[in-house]
């Protein structure tokens, strides 16, 4: 997540800012009576609201999850998605993984690294929560679950070696 | 109904059609309505165009639901939990904005010969910004979002609590005898207002489910009735009836706020113009001409000394210069807190009346348009950027 200010209104609510990369500056007002405003910072007077939109509650919550507010949508792109201290990663079984035509029970992946496969995507179908005897047939996806540093080295494995 | 009473109502009538007219003269301009209350009222008052009769007792009586409607509103704004966590975090802008803002009025007091309380007094009266103006002029303005806002808010807020403790001890210096026996008022007064803030602390949440009603009829009888009488012991323990009525609005909280609100926001408008008319009716405006030079070098002063406050608590919380200039344009308009105050020495000082009324009037105008132009002004360092900003 990026870094939001946040900044008490006495009386109003509170303000969250969020600074662009390209060096704009975008904010909410979350109002006491549950009114929202979506608040455009000027590029000249980085303090000033030069548009202001008055939401209601319900339709805050649209435009949130018209901008990726649902976790599950978030970072699909990438194919991580981070929940608090959780990660999920699909990951492509190469060729070269010293455990690619292992089976699951083979590969032992969780006992090595911690990261559990809670799903092998293949072209012809996914099979979730895969038994032990599920083979990693390189080309496939396996779909990893653990603690970030856990992710990491499974997906290592799976991947390429590391050169 | 009997002659006089007539005579009331039709003085009443003609009185809220001609606010009525002042309202919409203000929306149309772009200027809060309020300090146009007051000049109303001054031109009806003594020596003025029209003298109202008949229905001065009746404004008198609603001159004091206004003041008790104005500060449970803006009490109900927050709770005690917020206040203190307001203080602390902005501390140093809320000791900036006194230091620079009492001065100006006490001193002034002093060399116009008030005597000493009186001139305490008029230090108030410069100090105070006034909450339900700056706060609408935000709203209006759509600056809500603006960075400075949240350091305005932040003044205000400091700046009530301050009267919670400041109205006690002048009413109680104002009202007391000896040095003993003010001194023992001052106490009592200040222990009360502690007290009523710790079982707001404690009991809010309680009590606010009790008054809390599925009738709005109901609803709206207990929260008036329960102010009223709150604010009136205050105001019997010379504590105010302000400040009685802004603990009430702090002590609720939860569900009844939003119900409260909207019950509150038309009675609240009503009888807050009746209150500044109220005090235009007081005061005589044969008094206008001797008092202008003093209210018109203490307003010049204090716009300084407003700006330099805001300008400051801005800075400090890393805010930029437009903004900064913003913030204090926001702090220099006054009012329902400046006139509580003169009220409070209208019998010690006649004059104090209308001096504040005029000063009152002069920075609620001279504010509501440098905020509303702040954006216009050029900021030295800023000249050349501005210029391409125009043509963009």
């Amino acid at each position: 997540m990026r870094k939001v200010t946040e900044t008490d209104l006495p009386g109003v609510g509170i303000r969250f800012d969020l600074q662009t990369d390209a060096g704009r500056c975008v904010g909410v007002v979350a109002h006491q009576t549950g009114r929202r405003d979506l608040v455009v910072y000027d590029e000249r007077d980085i303090d000033r609201a030069c548009e202001s939109v008055q939401l209601s509650e319900d339709e805050g919550h649209t435009l949130g999850e018209l901008l990726g507010g649902s976790p599950v949508l978030e970072h699909l792109d990438d194919a991580v998605h981070r929940l608090e201290d959780l990660v999920i990663s699909w990951v492509a079984i190469a060729a070269e993984s010293t455990i690619a035509g292992l089976t699951l029970a083979e590969a032992a992946l969780r006992t090595r690294t911690g990261a559990g496969v809670v799903a092998l995507v293949s072209e012809s179908g996914s099979i979730p929560i895969p038994a032990g005897a599920e083979r990693l047939e390189a080309g496939n996806t396996a779909v990893v679950v653990g603690v970030p540093s856990a992710v990491k080295a499974a997906t290592r494995l799976l991947g390429r070696p590391a050169d | 109904m009997h002659a006089g009473g007539d005579l009331l109502i039709i003085e009443l009538g003609a009185l809220v059609l001609a606010l009525a007219v002042v309202a919409r003269l203000a929306r149309r301009i772009g200027l809060p309505a309020l300090p146009l209350y007051l000049l109303a009222g001054l031109a009806l008052g003594e020596g003025g165009i029209v003298e109202l009769d008949a229905s001065e007792d009746f404004i008198e009586v609603g001159a004091e639901i206004g003041v008790i409607l104005m500060l449970l509103m803006l009490g109900l704004e927050f709770s005690v939990r917020e206040l203190i966590d307001n203080v602390r975090r902005s501390t140093l802008a809320g000791v900036a904005d006194f230091g620079l803002n009492f001065p100006p009025g006490f001193v002034a007091g002093l060399i116009l010969g008030f005597d000493p309380v009186v001139a305490v007094l008029l230090g108030g009266v410069t100090y105070i910004s006034s909450s339900g103006i700056v706060a609408k002029l935000v709203a209006d303005l759509d600056r809500i979002g603006n960075h400075e806002t949240s350091v305005i808010l932040s003044v205000l807020v400091i700046e009530d609590l301050a009267m919670v403790l400041y109205l006690p001890i002048v009413s109680g210096v104002l009202f007391g005898g000896s040095v003993l026996s003010t001194t023992a008022t001052v106490a009592i007064s200040l222990a009360a207002v502690v007290g009523v803030l710790g079982i707001a602390y404690v009991l809010g949440d309680r009590l606010s489910a009790i008054a809390l009603s599925q009738s709005s009829e109901a609803l709206l009888l207990t929260l008036l009735g329960g102010t009223l009488l709150v604010a009136g012991l205050a105001g019997q323990l010379n504590i105010s009836t302000a400040v009685g009525a802004f603990v009430v609005g702090v002590a609720l909280s939860g569900d009844i706020v939003s119900h409260a609100r909207g019950l509150l926001l038309p009675m609240r408008n009503l009888f807050a113009a009746v209150f500044f008319v109220f005090f235009g009716l007081q005061v005589d405006l044969s008094r206008m001409p001797s008092v202008a030079v003093a209210a018109l070098a203490i307003a010049a002063v204090t716009v300084v000394t407003k700006l330099a406050s805001g300008w400051i608590g801005a800075a400090r919380a890393g805010i930029g210069k437009p903004g900064r200039l913003r913030a204090g344009a926001a702090l220099i308009a006054h009012g329902e807190f400046s006139i509580v105050i003169a009220e409070l020495g209208i019998a010690r000082e006649s004059d104090l009346g209308a001096l504040a009324a005029a000063y009152v009037i002069i920075l609620t105008l001279v504010g509501a348009v440098l905020y509303q132009f702040a954006d216009s002004i050029t900021l030295p360092s800023r000249r050349r950027r501005r210029v391409l900003g125009l043509g963009g």
